[in-house]
């Protein structure tokens, strides 16, 4: 279980990174935290002729606070990312979930925006991002362009970003402070990836839904959001909610699939059930405060 | 956990009992271990196979041209390289296998996974580079993936007539059984199916080989036992003129998986031969959860019928196991019902037992390879019990063997002085509160919160030795060097059992010396005497055994020699902490050392005739079978939203008579229990029907986390067995106890909803079925079931070419009048003549000659075999035979043959007495 | 395929050497360093018998190529005990308290555990436990392993139960 043979470079600037993957013409790998890609690589089911070790590229580390929101570098570590003093302030929802990505060890090599980029579908960090409206920034030779994260994904592992792009950059939007996280994560052991999974933050002015954004994830060959409900959810009073006519159409969103750990049945059972749990926990939350 | 004093006055019970720290864990813990992939050789080159991406079909083309000319490969071997050296493979009782096998696929490929082309290069990563440049042409067949599958579809191997690899037991339906059976008040039936476990060791399965010049093969291999694989690799060699070194220092587990070399150590082995360099093969984890031999698909139906009281009157089982392509040794799994009711009093018993081969990996050992006999008989108990309506504690305690029922013999002979099931039970229940979890349960589910508690109880035979050839006592050599350090060379063998200390333990008690100045080697073929290691949970039981008494040996020689020098009397000396005493005169006291330096050095100081040196060795023979038993509580709650189960709390209660390290004892039965977790909640091996393995990692194969299994208690009983120093095994409890306790809270607590069927692993998704009361997707009916449709029918009728298409000659169906007299007259002159029979006991195939002479409706023969030679008679109609005759080995039974002679080929069965029916074919001489 | 230059620190020596782009970190410490101690147990991160220290962090050295551990220092579960053979706490608690059979996985927990609680930082037993999901250990049922954590992390006295006997011992 070895990788197969491939150039390895490591470009010290996002210019330099570009002109490589330009050069490559298809045939290039992007290498941040490595850790699904390397299995990946061994399994030789992934065999690039060049390998793009972006990992010493200074400008895609870290993370600012930006107008209207949140600029997190791809390559910042999750397990930086977890004590992040400004992740944590402004984006609850993204530190909860994170919390559940891969475990302790992968997390100080796994990064954010190789989570983002790759588009494992039961992962947390796409699902993350569609459901709180992030975009993407990436960057060809020629271009920079800015992908909304609901538009990033088309099937397992499958992505709009071309491959002579670069991902530079992941834009968070502001949400307000007293934004209510909603998170579940049905999954067979700690770590693995869901088999039911829901992310998604809601705002609330004056007892009246102003805000929503919700995605699945495990759920369907892409995260998949949650659209249906969002639109129903705005504009209603969180005393006269109907969570359970909510989760329906929640998962008239989804389109699950069923393998040997979960049928599909199970997964819209599960979903619709943890739907309804986690909205009405966060309303009562809510209420009380 | 009071040893009894059997030390003869010489520091009794300072260590056997004692929860010492192990002694290997120093080296383990900072990286100092030496596993087979640590073995580094100079001019060592790496392999790494071409497999077979189709479960089933012939080759038709290899082209390695490309392949050979990348860097660093040095050969890339096929088997045609390989055939001249006739390898036989084996079974784990040194037996020949019951189908044509190679090393390396021989035009067929049986599974996904079977090896076909070994390259051989400078490093592995170079070698998996060649790896995927061999080019293989297949034309893929129909796989034969499930058991289902193997009763109706083609035979998987082309050297045999159906897909039964092995087969004990009545397969006709016996009225008078069924008569018993439906006698009594209630009949309860329970199915379970269990998946296909991985046995998956941490450390994969590898080996290094090179020749020593051409006297000697040295391995270095990881495996259960060196000795054990030195002899199968000798025997499987054809005896070569040279010496099989076998090494294994450091394990990391086997689990059942590493008894013997299987194809891919055995090509490397030989591919060391062929290449005169040494050879290095490191499995990786995709073919160790793929290609490795795997172990547990087996479905079984047993019935059982209760008087009016609960009482037990009858039982029948009906048990099918999937054997895969190539199994170590075709089983149908004898023990699943030697051990089906052992710990419980019924009557009557009686099964059918069948493997089948399929285009999967290979069947091998799993911790407890007939444990589902406790997962069926424990999970009825309670179905039982719901049905009648007694208390799953009250059920078992009405049918378990208690002390008052010994001795007795169960219907399959197996003989029970001391098992103490009960008596567990008892002390189970002293220890969980079974009233106070009712009355929380009750309180739980108003709650809607599904807690449930199950119980279950067992016997294990462990510790075996003369009943299984391959399974044999155990030497020990211990010696007190002139240093004053002992050093004992065994042939037990740890995989992570600790047997570096628990043999340590035995015999610094013996010797009287501190623990640290005893050290245990082995993991050597070319030391100490032959034992087969780690198996049927027997090291503690035989090796302790040995280890005591080489250590009582040495003691003796020790006082004689002290006394003689001391002028004392041998009875006053003792031996403490290594200083030599003689009681009353403590200024006489010596250390062993200085003992030790006359008692080598010195001879002219010695007793008159005495050898030399202060070394002893003696070999141990356990009583044939030693019983430990068990009866184990688990209490879950189930998670009603979502299938999910947490274990709250699990006590277990055993029975393995005196503990030499309770923290080993305790040790071996936490891991068994969370493998036993995994298998009822996790883990599944499975295939898709194509014969695509659909678990290739440890994504998809689910071992069991730190957070899936909940701190385990003990509670100890120590009813010490007639084996030396009153051990009892203790390896595989866990494993066989473990899966129906669990499965049986989870039935408790889901009761309110129904039953929950044993379809392991019992997945979120099965039981959220059982709570919601929907229905799971129908399992999909084998493609070979005369009912299967086709769903793409249309397209499949085109396509489908796979498979040789019978013409029949017109008129060939209908014989003429007259043909069947012919006929017959043609059979009995067929019949007469030598001819080579395989009768396929439980032990393996075993190979016979007989001689027939007919003379009208009599015949009378002569059988051979290596058990030795018998004359019979017997009676002829048409072209069948049937005879009876009495042996004495293994033990006294009548075997009842009835065989049907087909020109040069003949077929049949063999009635074995209390272990059913053995098939028997063979060909004329 | 490439080859760099790589210099490293591990165990406190100092390491040079030329490596392929596509070797593991893993592959390396055993094959090229000799730290055997490094066990690979999957190739695909799951196991975590492999995890070493880099710049003091656990991380999986199947999962990390030998070529990004240029400028590191990494340590392995030989760098741990002190030179006189006195086992680092995590080692110590973990043999006190029989939290390892087989031995294959146990490097590797070592490592994770040792990082954890470096530099004197004393995560408690919620946080070392969560870590440990990260680990697979096939022999122990991690009873040994749970109690050693309790010991580590000073949450469970009794846990230590095998170490009075320990001067008796070995």
């Amino acid at each position: 279980m070895k990788a197969a043979p491939y150039d390895y470079v490591r470009p010290s600037s996002i210019e330099e990174a570009c002109t490589i993957l330009a050069e490559a013409g298809g045939g290039a790998q992007v290498l941040a935290g490595g850790q699904t890609l390397m299995p990946l690589l061994a399994l030789r089911m992934s065999q690039p002729f060049i390998l793009v070790d972006i990992n010493h590229i200074p400008e895609l580390q870290g993370v600012t606070s930006v107008d209207g929101g949140t600029r997190v570098g791809p390559i910042t570590r999750q397990n930086e990312a977890l004590v992040d003093p400004i992740l944590n302030r402004d984006l609850p929802t993204l530190i909860r979930a994170l919390s559940h990505v891969g475990h302790h060890q992968t997390r100080n090599r796994g990064t954010i925006g190789g989570s983002i980029a790759l588009g494992e579908p039961a992962a947390e960090m796409p699902a993350t991002a569609v459901a709180l409206g992030a975009k993407v920034e990436v960057r060809s030779a020629s271009q920079t362009r800015f992908i909304p994260a609901d538009e990033l994904y088309f099937g397992p592992y499958a992505t709009a970003i071309e491959p002579d792009e670069l991902l530079t950059a992941i834009h968070y939007p502001a949400w307000p402070d007293d934004t209510i996280t909603l998170f579940r994560e049905v999954a067979m052991r700690p770590g693995d990836f869901a088999l039911v999974g829901l992310v998604g933050a809601l705002t609330v002015e004056k007892g009246v839904i102003a805000r929503a954004g919700i995605c699945w994830f495990g759920m369907g060959p892409t995260p998949m959001k949650a659209k249906s409900a969002e639109v129903a959810l705005i504009g209603q009073s969180i005393d006269t909610l109907d969570a359970a006519a909510t989760a329906d159409l929640a998962i008239a969103d989804t389109a699950p699939f069923g393998d040997h750990h979960a049928t599909a049945d199970y997964r819209r059972t599960v979903g619709r059930r943890i739907f309804v749990r986690v909205l009405q926990e966060a309303l009562n939350m809510r209420q009380a405060a | 956990m009071n040893a009894p004093d059997r030390s003869g006055g010489i520091g009794a019970n300072r260590f056997i009992g004692q929860r010492v720290p192990r002694k290997e864990d120093a080296r383990l813990l900072t990286g100092k271990g030496t596993y087979v992939d640590d073995v580094v050789m100079p001019g060592m080159l790496h392999v790494a196979f071409v497999r077979s991406p189709i479960a089933r079909g012939r080759i038709l083309s290899i082209d390695t041209s490309i392949a050979r000319d990348q860097p660093g490969v040095h050969a890339i071997v096929t088997q045609d390289d390989l055939a001249r050296f006739n390898v036989t493979m084996l079974s784990f009782f040194i037996g020949p296998v019951e189908v044509a096998m190679t090393p390396l696929a021989d035009g067929r490929v049986a599974y996904v996974g079977h090896p076909v082309v070994m390259v051989v290069a400078d490093d592995r990563y170079l070698a998996e580079d060649a790896a995927s440049l061999v080019v293989v042409d297949y034309a893929e067949e129909d796989a034969v993936v499930s058991i289902e599958d193997a009763r109706h579809g083609p035979a998987v191997h082309p050297d045999t007539d159906d897909n039964v690899a092995a087969m004990m037991g009545e397969d006709e339906e016996d009225a008078e059984f069924e008569a018993l059976l439906a006698s009594g008040a209630h009949l309860v039936t329970q199915t379970v199916h269990h998946q296909r476990i991985s046995q998956s060791p941490m450390e994969t399965r590898g080996v290094v080989a090179a020749l020593q010049g051409d006297e000697e093969l040295l391995v270095h291999i990881t495996c259960a036992g060196p000795h054990l694989v030195a002899r199968w690799l000798t025997v499987a060699l054809g005896n070569p003129k040279m010496n099989i070194r076998v090494v294994a220092k450091d394990v990391g587990g086997s689990f059942g998986l590493k008894n013997h070399p299987w194809l891919e150590e055995v090509s490397a082995i030989l591919g060391a031969m062929l290449l005169r360099r040494p050879l290095k093969w490191i499995e990786d984890r995709i073919e160790n959860l793929t290609a490795s031999n795997q172990a547990r698909e087996q479905e079984i139906i047993l019935r059982a019928a209760f008087d009016a009281d609960g009482k037990l009157l009858a039982s029948h089982a009906d048990y099918s196991l999937n054997n895969g392509a190539y199994p170590m040794g075709a089983d149908a799994n004898i023990a699943v019902h030697m051990f089906m009711w052992s710990a419980y009093n019924i009557p009557a018993y009686s099964f059918v037992s069948r493997g089948y081969y399929t285009n999967t990996a290979g069947l091998a050992a799993y911790r407890g390879p007939w444990a589902i006999e406790t997962l069926v008989r424990e999970t009825l108990m309670d179905a039982a019990a719901r049905q009648i309506g007694i208390d799953p504690i009250e059920i078992r305690r009405r049918n378990l063997c208690t002390a008052a029922h010994q001795p007795s013999v169960t219907s399959l002979g197996i003989p029970r002085e001391d098992i103490t099931p009960a008596e567990c039970l008892e002390k189970l229940l002293e220890t969980v509160d079974v009233a106070a979890f009712r009355r929380e349960q009750a309180e739980a589910r108003k709650e809607g919160r599904y807690l449930g508690i199950g119980f279950a109880a067992y016997i294990e035979p462990t510790g075996a030795a003369g009943s299984i050839g391959v399974m044999t006592g155990e030497l020990a050599q211990v010696r007190v060097d002139p240093t004053g350090k002992v050093v004992a060379i065994m042939n037990v063998h740890s995989q992570g059992h600790g047997t570096q200390t628990t043999m340590a333990q035995c015999i610094a008690e013996q010797l009287g010396v501190p623990l640290a100045d005893v050290t245990i080697f082995d993991g050597d073929s070319s030391r100490g005497g032959f034992g087969p290691g780690a198996g049927g949970s027997r090291q503690g039981v035989i090796g302790g055994g040995a280890a005591i008494r080489a250590g009582r040996l040495l003691a003796d020689k020790i006082k004689t020699v002290a006394a003689h020098l001391l002028n004392a009397n041998p009875e006053n000396i003792s031996i403490e902490d290594g200083m030599i005493r003689v009681a009353g005169a403590p200024e006489m006291t010596r250390s062993l050392r200085e003992i030790a330096e006359i008692a080598y050095g010195e001879p002219s100081r010695l007793p008159p005739g005495m050898e030399t040196g202060l070394e002893a060795q003696i070999r141990y023979d356990p009583p044939a079978m030693t019983f430990t038993s068990a009866a184990h509580a688990a209490i879950v709650e189930v998670d009603a939203e979502t299938g999910f189960v947490k274990i709250r709390r699990w006590v277990s209660s055993e029975d393995c008579g005196v503990m030499i390290n309770p923290a080993v004892v305790e040790g071996q039965i936490a891991g068994g229990l969370a493998q036993g977790i995994g298998s009822v909640l996790l883990e599944e091996a499975g295939y898709d029907a194509r014969g695509n393995p659909i678990a290739a990692t440890f994504k998809d194969y689910m071992l069991p986390t730190i957070f899936d299994v909940p701190d385990f208690e003990y509670v100890h009983a120590n009813t010490p067995s007639k084996a030396e120093g009153g051990f009892r095994g203790v390896g595989e409890g866990g494993c066989i106890i473990g899966p129906p306790t669990l499965v049986n809270a989870i039935a408790d607590a889901l009761a309110p909803f129904g039953e929950v069927a044993v379809d392991l692993p019992l997945t979120p998704s099965k039981l959220l079925a059982v709570i919601d009361g929907t229905p799971l997707p129908p399992k999909p009916m084998s493609r070979f079931h005369p009912e299967w449709v086709n769903p793409y029918a249309d397209t499949a009728a085109a396509t489908k070419t796979d498979g040789p298409v019978e013409e029949v000659p017109a008129g060939a169906t209908l014989l003429p009048g007259g043909t069947h007299a012919a006929l017959a007259e043609t059979a009995a002159r067929g019949i007469d003549g030598a001819w080579n029979l395989t009768l396929a006991t439980p032990m393996g195939p075993q190979p016979m000659t007989a001689t027939f002479a007919t003379e009208g409706s009599i015949v009378r023969g002569r059988l051979e075999s290596n058990e030795g030679a018998q004359e019979f008679e017997g009676t002829v109609e048409d072209n069948q035979v049937k005879w009876s005759m009495k042996v004495t080995k293994p033990m006294p039974i009548t075997l009842k043959y009835d065989l049907t002679f087909d020109g040069d080929t003949v077929t049949g069965k063999c009635k074995m007495g209390m272990f059913g029916t053995a098939k028997v074919k063979g060909q004329r001489v | 395929m490439s080859e760099h230059k790589i210099e490293l620190t591990v165990n406190g020596r100092h390491h040079r050497g030329t490596v392929e782009g596509r070797h593991t970190l893993g592959d390396w410490l055993r094959g090229q360093a000799g730290y055997t101690g490094v066990h690979i147990g999957c190739e695909h991160g799951v196991c975590g018998a492999c995890t070493v220290m880099v710049d003091g962090r656990a991380v999986r050295s199947c999962l990390m190529l030998a070529v990004q551990a240029d400028g590191c220092t990494v340590t392995t579960v030989e760098g741990l005990a002190d030179p006189d053979g006195t086992l680092h706490p995590v080692q110590q608690a973990l043999k006190d308290c029989h939290g390892l059979q087989c031995g294959f996985c146990t490097p590797g927990i070592v490592c994770t555990l040792a990082a954890l609680t470096a530099d004197g930082a004393q995560p408690g037993e919620e946080k070392l436990t969560a870590a440990m999901s990260g680990h697979i250990c096939r022999c122990t049922g991690y009873q040994g392993i749970r109690r050693a954590i309790r010991q580590i992390a000073g949450t469970d006295t009794s846990a230590a139960q095998g170490a009075a006997h320990a001067e008796q011992g070995a």
